[in-house]
């Protein structure tokens, strides 16, 4: 292992002192604000990494579950609900600032005991079993759960709980002794953490320059400095590349690839996302209201012959909501979602459908290929009999009663099925709250088993009854994981790394060489 | 002279209560931001929270009443998106937009108005009518497929010019071109008929009878005619520019203007910087329209009392 | 997209014109070319169900990105290629072309007649009405279009219907300036006067006297307004709020499309093709019209 360690940075340096170390991302996206804690978007999560440490971090390197020392070096339970972390000494914030307990009490107790309606809204779903953290002493503190959690790690090394200075926070507006909302507004735009790069300029919606932080605890930052750039055209972020604009762009559809791959001056790197593509269903729409209609809808799709004819193949059918980072928790044998026409044309002649229309929502470009495959689905629908139509807009429809299909996207939080499927589908979580999912006591009886045993048997089977619930009475089809795709110059070496959460730009040491 | 500057200025004033008001409530009829800013998958709970958050909980009467008075003081409120003053971002999108446009209003001119008294001078012949299928191809060819073949074939494979931004003279080019195509069209087409309209003047007769070559006569007399009417149709495209036709042209050259910005804060909803933003463009193009028609109120009498 | 040289151009002295229909012998070989262009188009949009030998919307998944004719891997009867789903871009360029076509004219004429009418009213009426209909143009100017169609589609639902609606507001104030600016030049003439005099109505004024004066800016206007439609309907596309999928309008063809200008251009290309000799058509005939009509030219 430390001689892994010192080949690579042996490698970076290399390439620190003899290659360009300035670099510029060409974006499709870039945030409005930056400001982990609140933040879970798709575009937002590109962003944080490379500024920002979590308490507990991971090996990226892999997708299984390996648990690294962050700002903490040890951490132990104490208590059933009280976990004591030690933290790293000699850490510096980008403004200088040294990191104490203070810090970490503060960044943590905004999201466990938010009262800024961003942050309470994140927190909302995911860290309600934390009560608070307190200060042991300045290297220690102390973090109380409501209730006993099997997630600790993973709770401890969510985005949302990226550590950022008190003292400069509370300093951003008004008295600068006070805590007010109006300084978590002015953090975002000039957002200050731990991590091996600075946010040295950034103009909401535009621009992001990271510049290397000489004073970073761990391994230093491999670039001088990173500008990523806002290009919201597909035709010109490649073109960018060409013209040496960019050294790396984002968002490479599947049907763009061959022209990069033809082009001796260009490579694209890529892999199958940690989210899902999916299509929700509103269990509760008058017209949906019969279980057999929606498990038509849903085994009318030939999600293979999208994967082929949209994805190349490279995206990544599930047979169930599972994926490949959930480690113990992953249940590939599980079948809970199939193609099936016949079976379907059998359950709409049975449930009686007369023909009616059913809308299927989509924004027309959020999603890599979601208008194609809401085209493509269609057509599918209308082989066994159902009468489909697109419906584009950009508004969000999954809160409106009459909303009957839509796409969605069901990223992975965080590497559990509880940061996945866990997050939307919870008993009066977002989307029972949303009126498009009922929940009982049955299943409320299994999501509780499945979220705080501390048994993986248990989890495993308790999630198994959950899945058998939602193929019984489908609210949500899985469609595939997306095959996304970075195009970049013929010497840059960058790739996703696959123990991310999706769309992480990882520019930090060993991420990144180049030729 | 004097009232009708003061009736130009009510006039001003009027327009913009209009704008003002019809922008505020049309955005209010076509949906909640919190349904595009962040509103996927929140609870109801949540959501009412992000509504408070924003203000967006008191009856519209209130809320009318409040970005009334806000206008008036000056304070345009937070960007909902980026929570910072809806006036800065404004500004910050104000200057790559005013360089772009003032780029191709030059191109334009340098281009059209030559091309404009060509086709008027030789308009029974071919020439005539090469020069005017040249200006409406213009017209003919959405500026987006303009913008994606210039950036195809000049920057992707021919390499020699930049794609991204603002930076240096060069960038312009290919947004200047993009955009310019149909105000050289409208330009070219009225230059030319504003000639054709000069030719049929008395003095025209006399002076082709005292044996000037025409095309003396044209740019002596037709040009010194058409100058402040060449100006307020200037000033007339400003507000297509300043969106209608730049939104895609800034989207393809990463440009990063105000076009841009009022559509991507329209489908997100971001009332505050949508209202400040078009409030920001009335007021450019009013301003330019008023002083246009003042200026040729100076010029000529007769408009005056017309509109007087 | 102004063309102002009616509101602006110092009054004429003119007598009324009477607005005479050119003929084919009128015209020169480039207006020759145009009138046939129109006449193929507009045959090709009245007989798209009988000329396009495909479903427009009828998707191949496996043939998906086919090039033209002439080309490597060309698909069987498929002229112009296939698109992002497999369908068929010849079929999608007629029936593409028929809608693009309603809708332009639709969209012309409501612009036509709602503009038209409240520019007549406001010269003929005159007073507050006349302040309130010119605040209203004054404030359509400034806001840029983009943004009111964007509203409009959001409050209420993208149908075609709505885009009708949408198309058609486009350029009101336009007509409504040239309308109001001729007939408060008109209204002051001699003839006008005398017919007034003579106890007239100012309905009969409007229409024996007024109406066929402003008909040869009007038609330019017309043809100018068709164009830009058309282009418009193609930007909204661009941003998402165009025609909905998978109903083929040239805007939308062009608009969803243009990600494959580097790899399937053909997909762009083609639908790009049938706007500009459409709109290209249209312009010139417009523009000969306005000579035609122009008394003074004729007289020279």
């Amino acid at each position: 292992m430390t001689k892994l360690l010192a080949t690579t940075a042996l490698a970076s340096l290399m390439a620190t002192s003899a290659f360009a170390t300035e670099i510029t991302v060409g974006a499709a996206n870039v945030s409005s604000y930056l400001d982990p804690g609140r933040d879970h978007s798709n575009v937002g999560s590109q962003f944080y990494y490379n500024a920002f440490d979590t308490l507990i971090a991971k090996n990226h390197d892999t997708t299984d579950t390996e648990w690294q020392p962050g700002l903490a070096t040890e951490w132990k339970l104490i208590e059933p609900t009280i976990m004591e972390l030690k933290l790293r000494e000699g850490v510096k914030f980008h403004n200088g600032a040294d990191m104490t307990a203070d810090d970490v009490v503060f960044s943590l107790n905004r999201m466990y005991q938010a009262d800024f309606p961003p942050y309470q809204v994140r927190a909302r779903d995911r860290l309600e079993n934390f009560e608070k953290a307190e200060k042991v002493d300045d290297l220690t503190v102390r973090i109380h759960a409501k209730r006993p959690e099997p997630l600790w790690e993973t709770l401890l090394n969510l985005q949302q709980v990226m550590i950022i200075p008190e003292d400069y926070t509370k300093g951003l507006a008004g008295d600068p002794d006070k805590l007010e909302h109006d300084d978590f507004e002015a953090f975002s735009l000039k957002p200050v953490g731990t991590g091996p790069y600075k946010v040295s300029e950034f103009v909401p919606g535009e621009t992001v320059v990271w510049e290397r932080f000489d004073d970073f605890w761990g391994e230093k930052a491999p670039l001088d400095k990173v500008t990523v750039r806002h290009m919201p055209e597909t035709a010109s972020r490649i073109t960018a590349l060409k013209t040496g604009e960019a050294d790396i762009v984002t968002n490479i559809a599947p049907d763009q690839l061959q022209l990069i791959e033809n082009d001796p001056d260009m490579k694209a790197a890529g892999s199958a996302t940690a989210l899902f593509h999916v299509m929700i269903m509103n269990v509760n729409h008058p017209k949906l209201k019969d279980a057999r209609i929606r498990q038509a809808l849903s085994l009318a799709i030939d999600r293979d012959t999208l994967n082929e004819a949209l994805w190349g193949g490279k995206a990544v059918v599930p047979s169930t909501h599972t994926l490949e980072e959930f480690g113990e928790l992953y249940q590939p044998e599980l079948t809970t979602f199939e193609y099936n026409p016949e079976k379907a044309r059998e359950l709409l002649k049975e449930a009686g459908y007369d023909g009616f229309e059913l809308t299927y929502d989509t924004a027309p470009g959020y999603y890599t290929n979601g208008l194609l495959a809401a085209q493509a689905i269609m057509e599918m629908w209308a082989e066994v009999g159902i009468n489909g139509k697109v419906n584009v807009q950009d508004k969000w429809s999954g809160n409106s009663p009459d909303m009957m299909t839509r796409n969605w996207s069901n990223p992975m939080y965080f590497a559990d099925p509880f940061g996945s499927f866990g997050v939307m589908w919870a008993p009066n979580g977002p989307s029972e709250s949303e009126g498009r999912f009922n929940t009982d006591e049955d299943y409320a009886k299994s999501w509780e088993q499945f979220r705080y045993s501390g048994d993986v048997e248990l989890r495993r089977a308790a999630y198994a009854e959950l899945m058998e619930r939602i193929k019984q009475d489908p609210p949500v089809l899985p469609l595939y994981r997306p095959y996304e795709s970075w195009a970049m110059k013929t010497n840059v070496n960058w790739a996703p790394k696959p123990g991310h959460i999706p769309y992480v730009l990882d520019f930090r040491a060993g991420s990144i060489s180049f030729n | 002279m004097l009232t009708y500057v003061l009736r130009t200025l009510l006039r001003m004033a009027i327009t913009l209560f209009l704008i003002v008001t019809l922008v505020f409530f049309a955005t209010r009829l076509s949906g909640n931001p919190v349904d595009f800013v962040l509103g996927e998958g929140i609870t109801k709970e949540d959501r009412a929270l992000l509504i408070a958050y924003y203000g967006l909980d008191s009856s519209i009467g209130t809320q009318y009443w409040r970005y009334l008075s806000s206008v008036f003081s000056g304070e345009f409120g937070l960007s909902f998106l980026e929570r910072r003053p809806v006036s800065e971002i404004v500004l910050e999108r104000a200057w790559p937009s005013l360089k772009l446009l003032l780029s191709a209003v030059c191109f334009t001119l340098i281009v059209s108005i030559p091309l404009g008294i060509l086709a008027a001078i030789y308009r029974t012949s071919i020439i005539g009518s090469v020069v005017m299928v040249i200006a409406f191809l213009g017209y003919a060819v959405p500026s987006f497929i303009i913008g994606i073949l210039l950036v195809l074939i000049f920057a992707y494979t021919l390499n020699w010019l930049p794609v991204i931004g603002d930076g240096t003279a060069l960038h312009f080019i290919m947004p200047t071109l993009a955009i310019s195509g149909t105000l050289v069209a409208a330009i070219t087409r009225f230059t030319r008929n504003a000639m054709l309209d000069v030719l049929s003047q008395d003095y025209m007769r006399t002076a082709r009878a005292k044996g000037l070559p025409e095309w003396i006569v044209i740019l002596k007399h037709g040009l010194r005619n058409a100058s402040i009417t060449l100006l307020s149709v200037v000033g007339l495209q400003i507000a297509s520019l300043a969106a209608a036709g730049s939104v895609v042209v800034e989207s393809i050259f990463a440009w990063p203007g105000i076009g841009d910005l009022l559509v991507r804060s329209a489908i997100l909803r971001d009332y505050p910087v949508l209202q400040f933003g078009v409030l920001s463009v009335a007021v450019a193009v009013i301003a330019i329209n008023a002083a246009v028609d003042i200026a040729y109120a100076f010029a000529d009498p007769r408009i005056r009392l017309a509109k007087g | 997209m102004t063309d102002a040289t009616h509101h602006l151009s110092s009054p004429r002295n003119t007598a009324t014109k009477t607005f005479r229909i050119p003929i084919w012998s009128d015209a020169n070989w480039i207006v020759r070319i145009a009138l046939l262009i129109g006449l193929i188009l507009v045959v090709t949009a009245l007989t798209a169900p009988w000329l396009a030998p495909f479903d427009p919307n009828a998707q191949s998944l496996i043939s998906r990105l086919r090039p033209p004719i002439g080309f490597d891997r060309y698909k069987d009867g498929f002229y112009f290629g296939t698109d992002e789903l497999g369908r068929d871009i010849f079929s999608r360029c007629i029936y593409g072309l028929r809608l693009t076509f309603a809708l332009a004219l639709a969209g012309a004429v409501i612009g036509l007649l709602i503009g038209g009418t409240l520019g007549l009213m406001a010269g003929i009426i005159g007073g507050m009405f006349e302040e309130i209909v010119m605040g209203l143009v004054d404030a359509q100017i400034a806001i840029p279009f983009t943004l009111i169609a964007l509203l409009i589609l959001a409050a209420m639902g993208s149908s075609l219907d709505v885009m009708i609606l949408v198309l058609g507001v486009y350029g009101w104030e336009q007509y409504t300036r040239i309308v109001r600016g001729e007939v408060k030049k008109l209204i002051q003439m001699p003839f006008v006067e005398a017919a007034r005099a003579a106890g007239a109505t100012p309905a009969r004024i409007a229409v024996r006297h007024i109406l066929p004066n402003v008909v040869s800016p009007i038609v330019v206007q017309f043809t100018l307004n068709f164009s830009n439609i058309v282009i418009l309907e193609s930007t909204l596309s661009f941003l998402g709020l165009g025609v909905q999928p998978p109903t083929a309008t040239l805007g939308s063809m062009v608009g969803i499309g243009r990600d494959y200008l580097p790899t399937a251009p053909w997909i762009v290309l083609a639908p790009a093709m049938v706007i500009l000799l459409l709109t290209f058509a249209v312009q010139i005939l417009g523009d000969w019209l306005r000579d035609k009509a122009d008394v003074r030219l004729r007289s020279r």
